[in-house]
C-alpha cells in the first residue's frame, strides 16, 4: 500500500504505546471494580499497537518505539487522577485514529481498522467517565482535536 | 445559473436527448446515475445519515419527555445527534450549494412517537444508536477523508451512547 498515511499511523501508534503505558501505571491506583475495564483497555491497546507495528512492518516503515517514560499532564496521586488519565490517553487515540482515517485512501482495511479504534477508544472514554460522574457521557465527535 | 454537477447532468441529458442518442433508452441513463460511485443524480450519501440523525432528534426528545428515567440518557443522545444533523447539513450545503436550508430547523413534527412503558422506549433508543453506528460505519470505508472522518466520529459517539443505553 503505497498511499499508507505513515506520518498518521506513527501518531497512533505512539498513541497506542503511551495508553499501553498508562494502563500500567492506572492499575497501581484504581480499584478492584474497575479490573474489567482495565484489562479490556489494556489488551485492546496492545493489541491495536501490534497490529499497527505489522502494518507499518509491512510497508517497508520502521515502526516508532515506546518512549522510555511518560509524563502524564496531571500527577497521577489516587483513583480519581488515575480515572482522569486513563480518559486522557482514550481521548488521545480517538484523535490519532480519526486522523488516520481522514488521512488514508478509501482503503477498506485501513479505513475499518481506523474506525474500529476510533470507536474503542470513545466506548471506554465513556465507561470511564460513567465511572466517576452521572452526566457529559459522551461528546458528539469522537477524535475532533 | 450556478454550475453544480446536478445541472451539468440535465445540461448533458437535454443535449442528448436533443440529438436523438436517447430517445428510447431512458433506463441506460438511470442505470449509470445508480452504478456510477457519486453520480451527479444520485442522491449525496450524506442525505441518509443526516435524516437519519434529525429522525432520532425527535425520537430521543420524545422518550426524554415521555420517561423521566430514561431522560439523561436520551436527552444526550438528542443533544449529540443534533450536532451531527447540524454538521452533516453543513456538509451537504457546501458540496449542494442549491440545497435548501437545514430541515432540521423545521419545526417538530406534531405526531410523535410513543411507547408503551420505558422498556420498550429504551428499547427503540438502542436500537436507533445501533442502526446509526451501522449506517455511519459503513460509510466510512468509502467516503473522501473528510467525509470519512466525520461519519467515524458519528459511529463512534452513536457506539458510546449504546454503551450509556445497555
Amino acid at each position: 500500500m503505497s498511499d499508507l498515511p505513515v506520518q498518521a499511523l506513527q501518531t497512533a501508534l505512539a498513541a497506542e504505546h503511551a495508553a499501553v503505558w498508562g494502563y500500567g501505571l492506572a492499575s497501581a491506583f484504581l480499584p478492584p471494580q474497575s479490573d474489567d475495564k482495565l484489562t479490556e483497555g489494556s489488551a485492546a491497546h496492545r493489541a491495536r499497537r501490534d497490529a499497527t507495528e505489522r502494518m507499518l512492518r509491512d510497508a517497508g516503515v520502521a515502526p516508532v518505539p515506546a518512549a522510555p517514560g511518560y509524563l502524564t499532564p496531571e500527577p497521577v496521586t489516587d483513583v480519581a487522577s488515575a480515572v482522569a488519565m486513563v480518559t486522557t490517553l482514550e481521548t488521545d487515540a480517538a484523535v490519532a485514529w480519526r486522523s488516520v482515517v481522514e488521512r488514508s485512501p478509501a482503503d477498506p482495511a485501513i479505513r475499518s481498522a481506523a474506525l474500529d479504534a476510533l470507536t474503542g477508544a470513545a466506548v471506554r472514554a465513556t465507561r470511564w467517565r460513567a465511572a466517576v460522574r452521572n452526566d457529559r457521557l459522551t461528546v458528539p465527535f469522537p477524535g475532533l482535536p | 445559473m450556478t454550475a453544480t454537477p446536478r445541472s451539468r447532468r440535465r445540461v448533458l441529458r437535454a443535449g442528448l436527448t436533443a440529438g436523438g442518442l436517447l430517445v428510447t433508452a431512458p433506463a441506460v441513463l438511470t442505470g449509470c446515475s445508480v452504478l456510477t460511485p457519486g453520480a451527479p443524480d444520485a442522491p449525496d450519501p450524506l442525505e441518509s445519515p443526516a435524516r437519519r440523525a434529525e429522525a432520532d432528534v425527535t425520537l430521543a426528545r420524545a422518550v426524554a419527555d415521555g420517561h423521566p428515567d430514561l431522560a439523561p440518557a436520551a436527552t444526550a443522545y438528542a443533544a449529540d445527534r443534533q450536532a451531527h444533523a447540524a454538521a452533516l447539513r453543513a456538509e451537504l450545503r457546501r458540496l449542494n450549494p442549491e440545497m435548501a436550508p437545514s430541515s432540521s430547523a423545521a419545526p417538530a413534527p406534531a405526531v410523535r412517537p410513543a411507547f408503551a412503558d420505558s422498556s420498550d422506549a429504551g428499547n427503540a433508543l438502542a436500537a436507533a444508536t445501533s442502526r446509526a453506528q451501522s449506517e455511519a460505519g459503513a460509510l466510512v470505508a468509502v467516503l473522501p477523508g473528510y467525509r470519512a472522518a466525520l461519519l467515524a466520529s458519528i459511529a463512534a459517539c452513536c457506539a458510546s451512547h449504546a454503551v450509556v443505553l445497555a
